[in-house]
């Protein structure tokens, strides 16, 4: 049965947060999705209407593709490295060793750092500190700065994100290594299991709901990664950098073709948008209650 | 217990962020901040006791706002505006573009949220980009007779005021070329790229190992380096347009032409003694301005915008710098071997939509102020530190790369020639400039790019 209250209650608690989402969130968006359809280059008055044609556009954009793979690749890269070393530190943080508490600060401070500031100062890192390094040891590897050259600028890109997204994930693991009941794992222990048998059979299906965020934030702070990729290496070495929403970026406001931009913009939504939604699915049935 | 830990931990956490705050506060400290406090205040004493300019009393009260994209006059352009409100009654809202922000992304943000900027400085592109849409008409303007040369116009109208003449070259730093040398250096003997080369090579032999510095930004080597292939085609801006035309058509084929071979060869030879040659883009610009200061090197490829980092690094306003011009060939007569290029860089645009009359009346009188008043025309030159386009401005411009060009400019040592190109050529060009300058692309196949470039501009 339904009373007659119902409708004031949703208009005093969800309207405002409806209003707010629809404000910023779902306007913007459909609204961005109409300028894929139109001429409007950021400025003028009107917009004509041209179909598809800026989607054909964003087809003959070589650099947008290019971008995009690397994108994958990054990805990729980050997703695991992340969450492999998230969750074996996690492991490592709930075993009470010694000083437990000052290296989850410690590992978590990178993600206090914005984005931005820890682009330039890893920029520095690798151009100036590592170079020091190399002139006075001699190390080959540190001979020239990695960020001049399209393989290692891609590494160090890899390791600065993994550097500042670890942090994160290290804590929601660590908090769901908390959320283990010990009945379970003593039950595990005296039933025989030990070692890689309890991780595997015990703890990894304990621990999928932690996953499932992790693996969730990393693919989309990966996907999405435009701050890092400005301030440590801006594209270069020529260009060969350039991660999609960067290329986005640069299309739309150094090209000056918004309506390319913008497309290839929402193509990028897509594909995340599937992709984490895949992820999410997957992973989601793994879940099991302890 | 538990309790306790967890204070402990709390307050670890602050203490580190309070240090990473710390350390990336002290990364900041580094770059020239404008509102940096540690840095001295230099002051050149301004002259206010005449002023024969007419204030339109009827503005008075008026409020107008500057967008300014030029963040080493902020400071300066903020003190201009309280002088002129002092004597006008005019309030000049000075707002700049952020670091990392675009200057046109900023004002087509602020377009599109109904609070555009009164007047606006930027780049030429940006202005011809606007102007039709956007901007107020200035051609009846009276200044526009002090600037004849230096006028922007689009579609025979006139839409921008040029507030500063930029140029760029070879930067030389005498001191160390003489002491190198042992004996004294006339920057005026150097008349073909054969000598300029023969130079490098004596100073090699008397130890300056690679004496040029080259930025591997990509806007110094997509639009300062590879320009030169358009502004140099007859040394006018008209000229860089129809041979961007011609090539757009199809009608130059790029691989005969000789500006772009002979800016090639030239490329070449600063390439060949680049201080950074071992890992050229590696190179980091603060550096370069630090090397030329102490002589690590003597020449620096860059423009009269890069004093601030040369004072920076420890240069003094009496010391001796200037510029070499960008040498093409060997032919002494060619304009491209004496001169150097400096051409009007940024423009003030007025808005013609949104401002209203008196708004509109306001921001040209702070125009005219600027050219006409006695304090103005001060101001421009000492607070901004800026080379003035007007011929009626007296002042001459006090560090030796602007001082340098402006006798260059008054002595004819300099063609007033800038290609007006898309938004994104430094960009795009600029990476295919970096493959270059890095050993990882031919002649042939940078030659490539440029005309792929063009191909696909409509």
């Amino acid at each position: 049965m339904k009373s007659k209250n119902n409708g004031k209650d949703f208009c005093m608690f969800a309207l405002p947060g409806m209003f707010c989402f629809f404000a910023v969130v779902i306007i913007p968006f459909v609204y961005g999705v109409y300028l894929t359809l139109t001429d409007w280059n950021g400025v003028s008055k009107v917009k004509n209407f041209i179909g598809l044609k800026n989607f054909a556009g964003v087809m003959r954009d070589g650099q947008f593709w290019t971008s995009l793979l690397l994108t994958f690749k990054y990805v990729i890269f980050v997703v695991l490295i992340v969450n492999v070393l998230a969750f074996a530190i996690a492991y490592l943080l709930t075993r009470g060793i010694k000083g437990q508490n000052f290296f989850r600060a410690g590992f978590f401070t990178p993600n206090l750092i914005g984005g931005i500031v820890l682009g330039y100062i890893w920029q520095f890192v690798f151009s100036r500190v590592f170079v020091s390094i190399g002139e006075s040891t001699g190390w080959k590897m540190f001979e020239v700065s990695w960020l001049s050259d399209p393989t290692n600028a891609f590494i160090a890109l890899v390791v600065v994100s993994v550097w500042q997204l670890s942090g994160y994930m290290i804590l929601i693991y660590v908090a769901g290594f908390m959320g283990l009941s010990e009945d379970v794992m003593e039950a595990a222990s005296i039933d025989g299991a030990s070692g890689f048998v309890k991780l595997k059979n015990i703890i990894m299906p304990l621990m999928m709901s932690s996953i499932t965020i992790c693996l969730f934030l990393t693919l989309s702070r990966a996907f999405m990664v435009y701050d890092v990729n400005l301030s440590l290496t801006a594209g270069a070495p020529y260009g060969t950098t350039e991660m999609a929403a960067m290329h986005v970026y640069e299309k739309a406001f150094t090209s000056r073709q918004f309506g390319i931009g913008q497309a290839e913009a929402f193509i990028l939504f897509i594909i995340v948008a599937v992709i984490s939604g895949i992820q999410v699915y997957l992973t989601k049935k793994q879940e099991v209650e302890a | 217990m538990r309790k306790g830990v967890m204070k402990k931990v709390i307050s670890l956490g602050l203490i580190l962020v309070l240090m990473s705050a710390m350390l990336t506060g002290c990364r900041f400290g580094f770059a020239s901040d404008p509102d940096d406090p540690n840095e001295e205040e230099k002051e050149i004493p301004i002259d206010t006791s005449v002023d024969t300019f007419e204030y339109d009393s009827s503005l008075s009260g008026t409020n107008i706002t500057l967008l300014n994209s030029k963040a080493e006059i902020q400071v300066a352009l903020e003190k201009m505006g309280a002088e002129f409100e002092k004597k006008s009654g005019v309030h000049v809202e000075v707002m700049p573009v952020t670091d990392g922000d675009s200057p046109y992304t900023k004002v087509v943000s602020l377009y599109n949220s109904g609070t555009p900027p009164t007047a606006s400085i930027l780049d030429t592109t940006d202005v011809i980009a606007l102007a039709k849409e956007k901007a107020a008409d200035l051609s009846d303007e009276s200044w526009t007779k002090e600037a004849e040369g230096y006028l922007t116009e689009v579609d025979g109208k006139i839409y921008s005021f040029p507030l500063c003449i930029e140029g760029r070259g070879i930067i030389y730093n005498k001191a160390v070329i003489e002491e190198a040398l042992g004996e004294s250096f006339e920057p005026d003997s150097v008349t073909t790229q054969d000598e300029f080369k023969e130079l490098l090579e004596r100073l090699v032999n008397a130890g300056i190992e690679k004496p040029v510095s080259m930025a591997k930004e990509d806007w110094s080597l997509g639009a300062h380096h590879l320009q030169y292939i358009y502004e140099t085609y007859e040394g006018t801006s008209e000229g860089a347009g129809e041979v961007i035309e011609k090539i757009k058509a199809g009608k130059l084929d790029l691989e005969s032409y000789d500006r772009l071979r002979e800016f090639l060869n030239m490329f070449d030879i600063l390439k060949k003694y680049n201080v950074a040659k071992g890992d050229p883009l590696g190179a980091d610009y603060d550096e370069m301005a630090i090397d030329l200061a102490d002589g690590k090197t003597a020449f620096w490829f860059n423009g009269n915008w890069a004093w601030p980092n040369i004072s920076e690094a420890g240069a003094k306003e009496e010391d001796e710098y200037g510029f070499l011009p960008y040498f093409l060939n060997n032919d002494r007569n060619d304009f491209v071997n004496h001169q150097i290029q400096a051409s009007p860089s940024k423009q003030v645009m007025l808005d013609g939509q949104i401002a209203s009359e008196k708004e509109q009346a306001a921001a040209k009188e702070f125009l005219n102020w600027i050219v006409y008043s006695e304090i103005g025309q001060q101001m421009l030159v000492k607070t901004c530190n800026i080379i003035p386009p007007f011929k009626n401005n007296p002042y001459e411009p006090s560090d030796p790369l602007s001082a340098d060009i402006y006798t260059k400019v008054h002595e004819e040592k300099a063609f007033n020639a800038s290609a007006i190109v898309p938004n994104d050529h430094w960009a795009v060009l600029g990476a295919s400039m970096q493959k270059y300058l890095a050993d990882r692309s031919s002649r042939e196949e940078l030659t490539e790019d440029i005309q792929k470039y063009w191909d696909e501009q409509e």
